[in-house]
C-alpha cells in the first residue's frame, strides 16, 4: 500500500498535473489522508504549546501522561502565564531589547544593502560582478561559523554588552543585497536618465526614485534582516553577559534552564517569540518559495 | 522636464556624460563602502583571526602573552580520542540528518503539489514549525520528550514501552535529529514545492504520450528537472546542520556521555566554558574546513550526475 501511494504521488508532480481517469477519487482520498496525517504531525506540537501557554503549569503536567483528550483540552483557561512572564520576570525588557535591535538592524541594514545594491545594479565599473559575487558569497558563509572568533574581536573592541555589538552583525546581509539588486535591475534605466537630466544627484535618485518604487524588495529584505536578529541566539549569548541587555531568545532559554518545571511560562514565552515571525513569514510565504528559484538558478 | 530634454539636451551630452561618470565613481565608492567595510570587519577579520589564533598557544586566562606554536593545537586535538570521536559524530550526524531531511522534504513536496483538497492549508501547517524560533522549538520538544511527557504517553497508549529519550546516550542525538527535522522539513519543502511547480507541464504531457509509468516519469523528468533546487536545498541544509547549536546547548549540554557533543558545541565550550581560545579557534577552523569539504563534494556529485 505504501509503495502504491508513493507511485501515485510521484505520477503527477505538478498541481495541474495529469487528469487521471477511473481511480482518481480513490487516489485523491488516499493522498489527502496522507497529507492530513503528515500535517498533523507537524502542527500538533505547536498546538500543544499554544494551548499550554493558556493553562496553569500543573494542568500541563497532569495532562501529559497517560494519554487522554485532556492533553489538548485545558481544564482551566488563564492568561496568568503571560502576565507573570511579562510583569514579574525580565522577559518584557528582553522583548523590548530584541525589538529595538531588530528595528535598528532593519533600518541600517536596508540603508547599507540598498546603497550597495544600487551601485551594483546601475553603475558600470570594472570588477562589478566580482564585487557582487564577493559580497553575496562571503555573507552566505554561515554566521555561526564565524561567531565565536568574531565575538572575541567584538569584546576586545569594547562592543561586548552593548546594543551596537548586537546590531552590527545584522546589517551586512548578502541576501538582502542580492534581492534588492535583482529588483533594481528590473527598473528601466530611462527613469534614472530622466532624473539625471533633471539634475538629480545619485542619492536623490536612489532614495527618492528607486526606493520609492521598490516596496516588495524592501519588505522582503527587511523581513530577512528582522528574522535573523529576532531569532538570533548564539550571538547574544556570546557578546552579552549583562541580563538587562539580553535578548528575548536567550532570556527565554535561561528561564527554561532555571525553572525547568514552569512549562506554562516557558510556553507563553515561546508563543510571544513565535508570534512576530509567524505572522510575517506566513504573509510572505510565497516570497520564500520564489527565493529558491532565483537562488537555485544562480 | 520634457522641455529640457527636447531643447537644451542635445548640445552637451558629452560634457554631461563625463560629469556623470565622475559622479558615478564618487557615489559608487560612497555607496559600496559600508558593505565592504562590514564584509571586512564581520567576515574577513574574524576568519583570519581564527586561523592565526589557532596557530598560537596560551594559557587559559591570558595573562601570559600567546606564543607561536605552529600546528601544535591541531596535533593535540587529533591526538585526543574524545575530539576525534566528536569529529566522527559530527560527520555521521550530518550523513544521516541531511539526506533524511531532504528526502522527506522531497516526498512531502511531491505530495503537496498534487491536486488534493485544501492543499494550501496542509502546506501552511507544515510550515508553522519554521516560524517558531529554534529556542521555542527546543523548549517544546524538550517538554514533549520528557520521559514522563506526552510522546511517551502516546507510545504507551499504542502499546509500546516508554523511552528514555534525552536521558539515554543511545537516543539523545536521535532526538536532536527529530527536533531539527521538525523545523527543517517544512522549510526545505517550500523550496522544493516551488521547484516542482516550475517544471513545465508539457514534459509530463510528453511522458504520458510515451506511456511512461509514474516511477519512470519521476526519475526521468521530475528528478532531473529538480536538480538545481535539490542541490541548493541540500547544500544549505548541510551548512545549517554543521553549525547546529541551540538544541545541544539548551537540551543536552553535549551529554549524556558526550553522545550529543557536536563540533559546533565543542568549539563553543572550548572557547568559553574552558577558556582555551586558541584551541577553540583551531576547532572552528576544522569545522569550517570539514563543512566546506562536504559542500564542495555535493556540488561535484550533483553536477556530474546531471551532466552524464
Amino acid at each position: 500500500m505504501t509503495t502504491a501511494q508513493a507511485n501515485v504521488g510521484l505520477a503527477a508532480p505538478t498541481a495541474g498535473g495529469s487528469r487521471r481517469t477511473g481511480s482518481r477519487p480513490m487516489v485523491t482520498a488516499v493522498l489527502t489522508a496522507v497529507a492530513v496525517v503528515v500535517a498533523a504531525a507537524f502542527i500538533l506540537p505547536a498546538l500543544w504549546i499554544l494551548i499550554g501557554s493558556f493553562r496553569p503549569t500543573d494542568d500541563i503536567l497532569s495532562s501529559m501522561s497517560p494519554l487522554t483528550w485532556q492533553l489538548f483540552v485545558p481544564t482551566h483557561v488563564t492568561i496568568d502565564n503571560y502576565t507573570r512572564l511579562l510583569v514579574d520576570s525580565g522577559f518584557s525588557r528582553a522583548l523590548l531589547n530584541s525589538a529595538f535591535v531588530c528595528v535598528a538592524s532593519v533600518l541600517i541594514g536596508l540603508l547599507v544593502s540598498s546603497m550597495a545594491a544600487y551601485t551594483l545594479a546601475v553603475f558600470r565599473f570594472p570588477g562589478r560582478n566580482l564585487v557582487f559575487a564577493l559580497v553575496v558569497i562571503s555573507f552566505m558563509v554561515p554566521f555561526e561559523a564565524i561567531a565565536i572568533p568574531l565575538s572575541q574581536q567584538f569584546i576586545s573592541w569594547g562592543l561586548g554588552n552593548t546594543l551596537v555589538g548586537l546590531i552590527l552583525p545584522g546589517i551586512g546581509n548578502g541576501l538582502a543585497v542580492f534581492n534588492l539588486r535583482q529588483y533594481f535591475l528590473g527598473i528601466p534605466t530611462s527613469y534614472r536618465e530622466a532624473a539625471m537630466l533633471d539634475g538629480a544627484s545619485e542619492p536623490r535618485i536612489l532614495f527618492l526614485l528607486y526606493l520609492r518604487i521598490s516596496g516588495p524588495a524592501l519588505t522582503n529584505s527587511a523581513v530577512l534582516i528582522f528574522l535573523g536578529q529576532w531569532t538570533a541566539y548564539l550571538w547574544p549569548l556570546l557578546v552579552i553577559s549583562d541580563t538587562r541587555l539580553q535578548l528575548a531568545p536567550v532570556a527565554l532559554a535561561s528561564t527554561f534552564g532555571e525553572r525547568s518545571a514552569d512549562y506554562g511560562q516557558n510556553f507563553a514565552g515561546t508563543v510571544l517569540l513565535a508570534l512576530v515571525p509567524a505572522i510575517s513569514m506566513l504573509v510572505l510565504q510565497r516570497f520564500f518559495g520564489r527565493l529558491s528559484l532565483t537562488s537555485g538558478e544562480k | 522636464m520634457n522641455v529640457a530634454r527636447t531643447t537644451s539636451d542635445r548640445p552637451a551630452p558629452l560634457r554631461r556624460r563625463r560629469a556623470g561618470r565622475r559622479q558615478e565613481l564618487f557615489w559608487g565608492a560612497v555607496f559600496l563602502a559600508p558593505v565592504l567595510v562590514s564584509l571586512v570587519v564581520l567576515r574577513i577579520v574574524p576568519a583570519v583571526g581564527a586561523i592565526t589564533s589557532s596557530l598560537y598557544k596560551a594559557f587559559p586566562g591570558g595573562i601570559i602573552p600567546a606564543t607561536y606554536a605552529g600546528l601544535q593545537n591541531y596535533r593535540s586535538l587529533f591526538g585526543d580520542p574524545n575530539f576525534n570521536a566528536t569529529i566522527v559524530r559530527t560527520i555521521l550526524f550530518n550523513l544521516v540528518i541531511n539526506p533524511v531531511q531532504i528526502l522527506v522534504a522531497l516526498l512531502v513536496a511531491v505530495l503537496l503539489v498534487q491536486r488534493i483538497p485544501l492543499v494550501g492549508l496542509w502546506r501552511t501547517l507544515l510550515f508553522v514549525p519554521v516560524t517558531i524560533p529554534i529556542v521555542g522549538s527546543c523548549i517544546a520538544w524538550g517538554a514533549a520528550l520528557n520521559p514522563e511527557g506526552p510522546v511517551n504517553a502516546i507510545i504507551s497508549a499504542l502499546g509500546g514501552k516508554p523511552q528514555p529519550f534525552f536521558t539515554s546516550p543511545g537516543q539523545a542525538l536521535a532526538c536532536i535529529i527529530v527536533i531539527a527535522s521538525w523545523i527543517g522539513i517544512g522549510y526545505w519543502m517550500l523550496f522544493l514545492v516551488s521547484g516542482l511547480q516550475a517544471i513545465p507541464e508539457e514534459l509530463y504531457d510528453a511522458a504520458k504520450i510515451d506511456r511512461a509509468g509514474p516511477v519512470r516519469t519521476f526519475f526521468h523528468i521530475t528528478l532531473p528537472m529538480l536538480r538545481r533546487p535539490l542541490l541548493f536545498v541540500l547544500v544549505a541544509d548541510t551548512v545549517a546542520n554543521f553549525v547546529l547549536f541551540v538544541p545541544v546547548q539548551l537540551l543536552t549540554g553535549g551529554g549524556p556521555q558526550s553522545s550529543t557533543t557536536l563540533l559546533m558545541f565543542e568549539a563553543y565550550r572550548t572557547s568559553y566554558a574552558f577558556g582555551s581560545r586558541n584551541l577553540g579557534a583551531a576547532q572552528v577552523v576544522l569545522l569550517t574546513v570539514i563543512m566546506l569539504f562536504f559542500v564542495l563534494l555535493q556540488f561535484r556529485l550533483l553536477r556530474e550526475e546531471g551532466e552524464s
